[in-house]
């Protein structure tokens, strides 16, 4: 039975006692998969041709750091993707949220436009790739759209659910308290959407790198897609994963910055209840 | 006094269409009129359609037939010098104590209204809690801003949609009083939805009891009990019984008649 509060102390070190413990074991698990896949290669059970290793992924990305890649410099490539999916990221999140909003509010252009976007939705988007490779060109501008599309239908949706899903006690308050049909949408509708459009930002922005690799992939000059196929070809497994190593990196930075943007907008809301986050 | 009609009724019928496609028929021939500066509480039984003479007034629906006037002007839209107090949490929760407040002044591009806004704030005794988010708040707390957010706009008529009806007991007789303060200060004309008799008592000027849905208005009452009031004590006196009983003894049969209803035809309806 306890028979004193915990000190503030003590529940710190409690807190800290329990943080070292999971990320210690995280640490641990990740030394296992890839210390297990190292020994499995080094000892020829996974067969280093086909599979790689850790260590050649480290060597891989080394040589692409100091002496740069077969078709140019790492950075360059890294930053072709990165751009090419931010444009695809943004274009798609703003023009998702006008029609998304636009057709939420305006039920007659709802219903004339449902079976359109029924439809375009319907398209696995990714084979849209080869048809802007042809009309785009195998520069940026394909790459570009391919993202635009896979990100604009899922910040639509989102858009559209929580625009209807706005309070019409809260925009009848409004209205009442003077709001113009401008405020209502700027300070009733839009806030309540938000927390909609950002839930659908986090998964899209995923998609845009999908969108620009697999843009790559079809046909490009530069890129780390492109970067991908030619390990491909060249039967270098390493350079695969070195790639997906970066890929990694900028979906998890873009991660963060979407949820520091989140946070900021979001301030408002009620704190999650505390637990890991996915 | 010769002020005129703050609120008429005329004839006032309202349907609505069901989910199942029947008619719901709310108000039938509702007819009554509300002298200016008068704190008039509607009561009736649940679902007897007291809100939606509210939501005609608000201008939030237009009556199926006949005409709602405020001030003499046949309500058509949705009337800004009406102030609106709904029953369930109406603040917005991404604004914090002071923007919610301002939200009106600054809707109707009010220069200058810092003050008025700290006034208000002050008033509602949320001083302090300023920054504070909605989800921050009490109940109560929360109440109160939707009050200063109504009243700051100084309007001519404030409806009140059962407001306290969210809070526990004693926050409620809390917030009861607090209500009576601030329209002994501003006295506009109020209409004040409740199936509470002893809030009507003590807050009203007039008592209209309303029939088992559709609303008509069965009785009308005046309340002569001495103001200034406190809502707190007063229920404690004996005129506030006797009229107490009075007025119980009309509304007890419609009552009676909406509960029976709900057991023969649970309805969609709330």
């Amino acid at each position: 039975m306890a028979e004193k509060y915990l000190t503030d102390r003590e529940i710190k070190q409690k807190n800290l006692k329990h943080r070292v413990k999971v990320h210690s074991l995280q640490l641990g698990l990740a030394f296992l998969l890839l210390g297990s896949w190292q020994y499995m290669a080094d000892h020829n059970i996974l067969d280093p041709f086909f599979y790689g290793r850790p260590t050649g992924v480290l060597h891989q990305l080394d040589v692409w750091v100091h002496n740069g890649t077969a078709i140019g410099s790492l950075w360059v490539n890294a930053w072709v993707t990165f751009y090419e999916a931010t444009y695809g990221f943004i274009a798609g999140v703003v023009l998702g949220i006008i029609f998304g909003v636009f057709l939420a509010r305006n039920k007659t252009a709802a219903e004339i436009f449902a079976p359109y976007i029924k439809v375009s939705n319907s398209i696995p988007r990714v084979v849209l790739g080869s048809i802007f490779v042809l009309w785009l060109g195998l520069g940026s501008v394909s790459k570009v759209a391919l993202a635009f599309v896979l990100v604009f239908f899922p910040v639509f949706f989102n858009a559209f659910q929580g625009t209807r899903e706005a309070d019409n006690k809260l925009i009848s308050n409004a209205r009442l308290l003077g709001a113009s049909k401008k405020d209502v949408l700027r300070r009733v509708i839009f806030p309540s959407a938000l927390s909609w459009i950002t839930a659908s930002m986090h998964v899209s922005f995923g998609f845009a790198l999908i969108g620009a690799i697999v843009g790559e992939f079809l046909g490009a000059q530069r890129g780390l897609g492109l970067l991908i196929a030619t390990a491909q070809g060249n039967f270098n497994p390493n350079g695969v994963y070195a790639a997906m190593v970066l890929i990694a990196i900028m979906a998890l930075t873009a991660e963060f910055l979407i949820t520091k943007l989140e946070n900021r907008l979001l301030n408002w809301r009620p704190t999650q209840v505390s637990g890991s986050d996915l | 006094m010769n002020r005129g009609s703050a609120v008429k009724f005329e004839k006032v019928s309202k349907r609505f269409r069901t989910p199942k496609g029947t008619w719901y028929q709310a108000l039938a021939n509702l007819d009554f009129e509300v002298e200016a500066g008068q704190f008039v509480a509607l009561v009736g039984p649940t679902g007897c359609g007291k809100s939606t003479a509210l939501t005609l007034l608000a201008g939030l629906e237009q009556p199926s037939i006949g005409s709602v006037s405020v001030n003499g002007k046949e309500v058509q839209d949705i009337d800004t010098s009406t102030g609106f107090v709904f029953q369930h949490d109406a603040t917005f929760p991404w604004m914090n104590v002071y923007n919610n407040i301002a939200a009106g002044p600054k809707f109707r591009k009010l220069k200058e209204h810092d003050a008025l806004v700290k006034s208000w704030i002050a008033k509602v005794g949320l001083t302090g809690f300023e920054n504070n988010f909605p989800h921050q708040l009490s109940g109560g707390m929360k109440k109160r801003v939707a009050l200063a957010q109504a009243l700051i706009n100084e309007p001519s008529l404030l409806l009140m949609d059962e407001p306290f009806s969210a809070l526990d007991v004693q926050t409620r007789s809390i917030m009861t009083d607090e209500l009576v303060a601030l329209w002994e200060s501003t006295r506009s004309t109020v209409l004040f939805v409740t199936h509470d008799l002893e809030e009507a008592i003590a807050l009203a000027d007039r008592v209209i009891v309303l029939t088992a849905g559709p609303a008509q208005v069965k009785a009308d009452f005046t309340i002569s009990l001495p103001r200034p009031r406190k809502a707190r004590d007063i229920r404690f006196t004996a005129e506030f019984l006797e009229i107490y009983h009075q007025i119980w003894n009309v509304l007890k049969d419609e009552v009676d008649i909406a509960y029976q209803r709900q057991l023969v035809a649970p309805s969609g309806k709330k």
